[in-house]
């Protein structure tokens, strides 16, 4: 009896390790329970140099420098794990980094982009969430998603337990843009707030932007400041500019998990 | 003998000569009675000017960059579409006052397509993502402009999707996303004083 019980365990054990290790190498299941993950998405890179400033600057090296630097304050003050899109320069689709999010089971989203406009004094920062760029009949469509996104969340965590997958849904965003909304409300605050920043306050705006469509949680896109204004542009090459964007942006998105994670 | 057959060759000559005078003749008469059914339409043409008719186009506003509208004129036409053509091309001429055009004039216009449900396809040349200054609100503006422009003096156009050079695209350049048709977005216009 005792013998059957002990084979019973060896069988599930085995089981188990081989489930676990058949789920894929760097196996972010467990941890990904224990720790969530937020994933950073600085902005362009490789070839895609965003928009360029007249002194030369370029928007994926800007963006690189302050997401490194808030997942440095995320990790430091909050429980996540942190997964960035791109450590260096290189190029990476934007369906790569949707799905990086929804692979990771991402609590949270936030892309890191600079401004450029044809107004030559355009100033200041703003944060987008997504908008319904949609045909009427998939508006339809994603207004019955919204209603039943709690439902949709539990099946994503389902799912997720143990299996890394490439999910990416067409327009999986559409149903977190409340959720979305808010987060971009508090980032924009800090950002707005910061007396050290003093940038002009744009406020928050809806936008069909592609990186955002395909992501599975909250999800925005921070425009820190205009690097197609010459003084913003020199601004936002410092490194002490970078680290006040990257903490009034850790300001926002820690009070949203604050409000909505749970216990 | 010959005098008599040469007379008669001569008598079927002219007789078919008359023949074919009397059939022309009669021929012309039709022709004439068809353009004279149709001269009413013909007449617009006599009309002094040509008949124009005032669209509203969308440029950037330098000091805080709203959309506003410039009235301008072109030509009507009855097809729509050639209407809609006409108010892109006018777009992309740009603004005459103080305002900010947002498609860069370089951009060569293809032909348009309305289909039935309303969504119109603007095809621009590549000159468009080429000369465009890159960065998210530069995008909104280009994208909207066009957008705006369309739905807002054309009620039959519902949406509006962009191809360039006669292709989908992902995004303008990286930011806004250009696989799907645009609604147009009022909200982005400066309100009336």
């Amino acid at each position: 009896m005792k013998k059957k019980v002990t084979l019973a365990c060896l069988v599930l054990a085995a089981l188990i390790a081989a489930l676990s290790s058949a789920a894929g190498a760097p196996s972010p299941s467990r941890q990904a329970q224990a720790q969530r993950t937020i994933v950073i998405d600085p902005g362009h890179g490789g070839l895609d140099v965003g928009a360029k400033g007249k002194f030369g600057a370029l928007e994926k090296t800007i963006t690189l420098a302050i997401s490194f630097k808030l997942k440095a304050l995320i990790e430091q003050n909050l429980a996540y794990r942190v997964v960035l899109t791109r450590d260096k320069d290189i190029d990476v689709s934007l369906e790569s980094r949707a799905a990086m999010a929804n692979n990771n089971a991402a609590a949270l989203f936030i892309s890191i982009h600079t401004n450029g406009s044809f107004r030559k004094r355009a100033q200041g920062s703003e944060t987008f969430f997504m908008s319904l760029n949609a045909s009427d009949e998939e508006t339809r469509k994603l207004a019955y998603m919204e209603n039943s996104s709690a439902d949709l969340e539990q099946r994503i965590a389902e799912e997720d337990k143990d299996v890394v997958k490439m999910i990416l849904w067409d327009m999986a965003q559409t149903a977190y843009i409340k959720q979305s909304s808010r987060l971009a409300e508090f980032i924009q605050e800090e950002l707005s707030s910061d007396p050290r920043l003093k940038t002009e306050n744009r406020g928050i705006k809806q936008a069909p932007f592609k990186v955002l469509t395909g992501v599975a949680c909250p999800a925005v896109l921070v425009e820190a400041a205009f690097i197609s204004n010459p003084e913003e542009e020199q601004r936002l090459v410092a490194d002490e500019f970078q680290t006040q964007i990257a903490q009034a942006i850790f300001g926002g998105l820690a009070r949203f998990i604050k409000l909505t994670a749970p216990k | 003998m010959n005098k008599r057959s040469a007379l008669l060759l001569v008598l079927f000559v002219v007789l078919a000569i008359l023949v074919v005078i009397f059939f022309r003749t009669s021929g012309r008469e039709e022709l004439v009675k068809d353009s004279a059914g149709t001269s009413p339409a013909g007449d617009v043409r006599a009309l002094p000017e040509k008949p124009a008719k005032t669209v509203s186009l969308f440029f950037l506003r330098e000091s805080d960059g709203r959309l506003e509208a410039e009235e301008r004129s072109i030509e009507t036409n009855p097809s729509l579409v050639r209407e809609a053509e006409e108010a892109l091309a006018e777009l992309i001429k740009g603004p005459s006052g103080d305002l900010v055009g947002t498609v860069p004039p370089e951009t060569k216009l293809g032909r348009l397509f309305l289909t039935k449900d309303g969504t119109a396809y603007v095809d621009f040349s590549r000159d468009l993502i080429d000369n465009h200054p890159s960065g998210t609100a530069a995008e909104i503006s280009t994208v909207y402009a066009v957008v705006d422009t369309l739905t807002y003096n054309f009620k039959s156009i519902k949406r509006v999707f962009i191809l360039i050079d006669g292709e989908e695209r992902e995004t303008l350049n990286g930011h806004i996303e250009l696989d799907r048709p645009f609604l147009p977005d009022y909200s982005l216009i400066a309100k009336r004083q």
